[in-house]
């Protein structure tokens, strides 16, 4: 009796410390990184370095909260590096009109890309894999057509968007957090964010519900090609120059590991914002320490792979509720 | 130097984008034909521009029609293919297409063009096509080194003699191929590097934006660099080395944890001018001033040279990518049965504070 006790109890306490390690292991994480880069990396401790990373990850958690949305219908965006792309080519084309004009135009783009991607997986029920490959590809194929080639940006209000503060605290970061609040609110308290959880769990039982499936996969998909787009858009006003070759280049690849890592599973109907941006931040975290200490520019992929197996291994003891 | 770019047409807007998106379909698919609207500002190929070959040294391999084996043809009634590796979407993939086609232009010579996009499998299938189509002769810029066996089978077929530019295949001069023309990557290393121990004075920790992991200019350029440092200046530490990719994006975030961590950094060397001009956009954030940090980069392009002008930027080594007049001419003795150098380097010139001004014109 007490053998058979103790084997029972063994594997509960596992899964308990896996969801634990889940849901916080992200944040015991970031938290480690801090505390070893604070000991060993010099000029670590200053606002000017907490500045630049939240500055340098900001686009990315843009991207991510997307992402994190997608997700969470049990779908991928693939596309949004692209999106990226095109936005910063739309940008570049429309600038000329200024800025709120230009914006405009890049949010419509965003927007029919978006709607494309949707159309695909709600109305034609294309796997999203495969759907948003599709403009992942051809999305910055456009974009480079529309604009062949890296082309500077001389417009001061694109460029204080871009280098500006209110009280020390850059707009990129003002943006990203204010985004992060939006986007939990509206998957926490929202009708439409319990639908899409709703969508993620189980669609065929979703559709026999009477939940509008299809608007909600469409809005989802629009709303990740707008933040890339706005993350585009940032990127873009930082650098002073529109570069269709390589903005947004794996940032797929980046958004999805801040997700997963964040503790989202991939398998939809759980999304967790606040793990979705320590995501980011750790990965961010991960690869500024070893660039500061100047390690080979492999390890940060071989540190990064590291972390996705460990979230991956983390999240296998809670599949499907 | 800023181009008018924002021209506002609002009516050409939508067809330019039904445009984009019709050609993003057929784009992977189709070669490029001659005329695809390129700028033609950019051409502005005078004399001055053109590339000098470095005088060869005595004894060095030289390469014949009958050493070869193809048969004597007239370079003006020839076809001539050029395979283009990269995207035209950066200033030396642009200048070194334009520089083909203004010289097959010029000479009226018929000329078919390809590119790769990035695309090693698409490169093969496109020198493969540009022999159906019938290219007597072949210019390529290999986006490998390895691999071209079939592209050289092919060719040895139909007697189609092959000149690469700027990147060397590894395979035998002269029976594979005939010429290779390119610039010396480890000699620009070096002479960024004596530029960077000018402006530093010799001591001092500087750091490198490396280009693209497994690529022979990232290799050669830092391999260049560092030999000089550690022969001419050996006060002059190399304390940071990380990848930026190539691209301006890169070389910003990578010279912004840098400043950072190294407060006290004298110098960057930018593998290419895209990431110098990323680690200005990243200095100027960080509030340094122009000439605080001194940045010596490799390539050439306008902008750099405008930011050697602008005082942020110390030095640029040019990589000179017009290949037209040089491969065209050496196709040109070849053909007629006369020797032709195997491997011919070109003497690339540098922009200083001394002659940025008046010769940023010379930029790509």
């Amino acid at each position: 009796m007490a053998e058979a006790t103790v084997r029972t109890a063994a594997p509960l306490d596992k899964a308990r410390i896996l969801q634990w390690l889940q849901t916080y292991g992200v944040y015991a994480g970031v938290a480690l990184l801090l505390i070893v880069n604070i000991v060993i990396t010099p000029h670590f401790l200053s606002a000017e370095n907490f500045r630049t990373q939240a500055v340098q990850v900001a686009p990315v958690i843009i991207v991510a909260l997307g992402m994190a949305l997608v997700i969470g219908t049990e779908g991928v965006d693939l596309s949004v590096g692209a999106v990226m792309a095109l936005a910063a080519s739309v940008l570049a084309l429309y600038l000329g009109y200024g800025l709120l004009p230009a914006l405009i135009a890049v949010a419509l783009f965003a927007a029919v890309a978006g709607l494309a991607n949707g159309a695909l997986v709600a109305l034609l029920g294309v796997q999203p894999i495969v759907a948003t490959l599709a403009l992942m590809v051809g999305g910055r194929g456009i974009a480079l057509v529309m604009l062949p080639q890296l082309e500077d940006l001389h417009n001061p209000s694109l460029a204080s968007l871009g280098s500006g503060d209110i009280v020390g605290v850059p707009y990129l970061i003002l943006i990203a957090a204010a985004l992060a609040v939006l986007i939990a609110f509206v998957v926490r308290r929202t009708t439409f964010g319990r639908q899409l959880l709703a969508i993620g769990d189980s669609r065929p039982a979703a559709q026999l519900a009477g939940l509008p499936v299809r608007r909600v996969l469409m809005v989802v998909y629009v709303v990740s090609g707008l933040l890339a787009a706005v993350a585009g858009v940032l990127a873009t006003a930082r650098l002073q120059a529109s570069d269709p070759t390589s903005l947004g280049n794996l940032m797929e690849l980046s958004a999805i590991t801040a997700v997963v890592v964040g503790g989202t599973p991939l398998t939809g109907g759980r999304i967790s914002i606040g793990g979705t941006v320590a995501g980011a931040v750790l990965i961010q975290l991960l690869t500024a320490t070893l660039i500061k200490h100047d390690l080979p520019p492999s390890w940060t992929q071989i540190a990064q792979a590291i972390v996705i197996v460990c979230a991956v291994y983390a999240a296998r003891g809670r599949g499907k509720r | 130097m800023q181009r008018s770019i924002h021209r506002p047409h609002l009516l050409a807007r939508p067809v330019v984008v039904a445009l984009a998106a019709a050609v993003a379909l057929t784009a992977s698919a189709c070669t490029k034909s001659e005329d695809d609207g390129s700028d033609k500002q950019k051409s502005s190929a005078s004399a001055d521009t053109e590339q000098k070959v470095v005088t060869p040294k005595a004894g060095s391999k030289t390469c014949t029609i009958d050493a070869y084996g193809a048969k004597k043809i007239d370079l003006k009634n020839a076809t001539v293919g050029f395979s283009q590796s990269e995207k035209e979407a950066n200033p030396f993939r642009i200048a070194e297409t334009q520089s083909m086609k203004d010289e097959a232009k010029k000479r009226g010579v018929k000329l078919l063009t390809a590119n790769a996009q990035s695309q090693f499998s698409k490169q093969i299938s496109d020198v493969q096509d540009l022999l159906a189509k019938g290219a007597d002769l072949l210019v390529i810029a290999p986006l490998n080194s390895d691999g071209w066996e079939p592209v050289f089978k092919a060719a040895a077929a139909k007697k189609v003699p092959i000149v690469t530019v700027d990147r060397k295949i590894n395979a035998t001069a002269c029976k594979d191929y005939v010429s290779f023309i390119a610039s010396d990557f480890v000699e620009q290393g070096r002479r960024a590097a004596d530029q960077m121990i000018e402006a530093t004075g010799g001591k001092g920790e500087v750091a490198i934006l490396l280009g693209s992991a497994g690529n022979n200019v990232t290799t050669e350029r830092t391999k260049g660099f560092k030999e000089r440092i550690a022969e001419k200046a050996p006060d002059l530490k190399v304390v940071f080395e990380q990848t930026g990719d190539f691209a301006r994006e890169k070389g910003q975030q990578v010279t912004e944890q840098l400043v950072q961590s190294k407060p006290g950094i004298k110098g960057i060397y930018a593998e290419n001018d895209e990431m110098g001009l990323g680690a200005v956009a990243a200095l100027k954030g960080a509030g340094k001033k122009a000439g605080a940090v001194k940045i010596v980069t490799v390539d050439g392009t306008r902008n750099a040279v405008n930011a050697i002008v602008d005082g942020w930027i110390s030095g640029v080594v040019e990589s000179n990518p017009r290949f037209g007049p040089l491969a065209f001419q050496t196709l040109d003795s070849f053909t007629q049965g006369k020797e032709v150098a195997e491997d011919i380097i070109i003497q690339d010139s540098a922009y200083t504070s001394d002659n940025a001004k008046q010769d940023v014109g010379k930029a790509y």
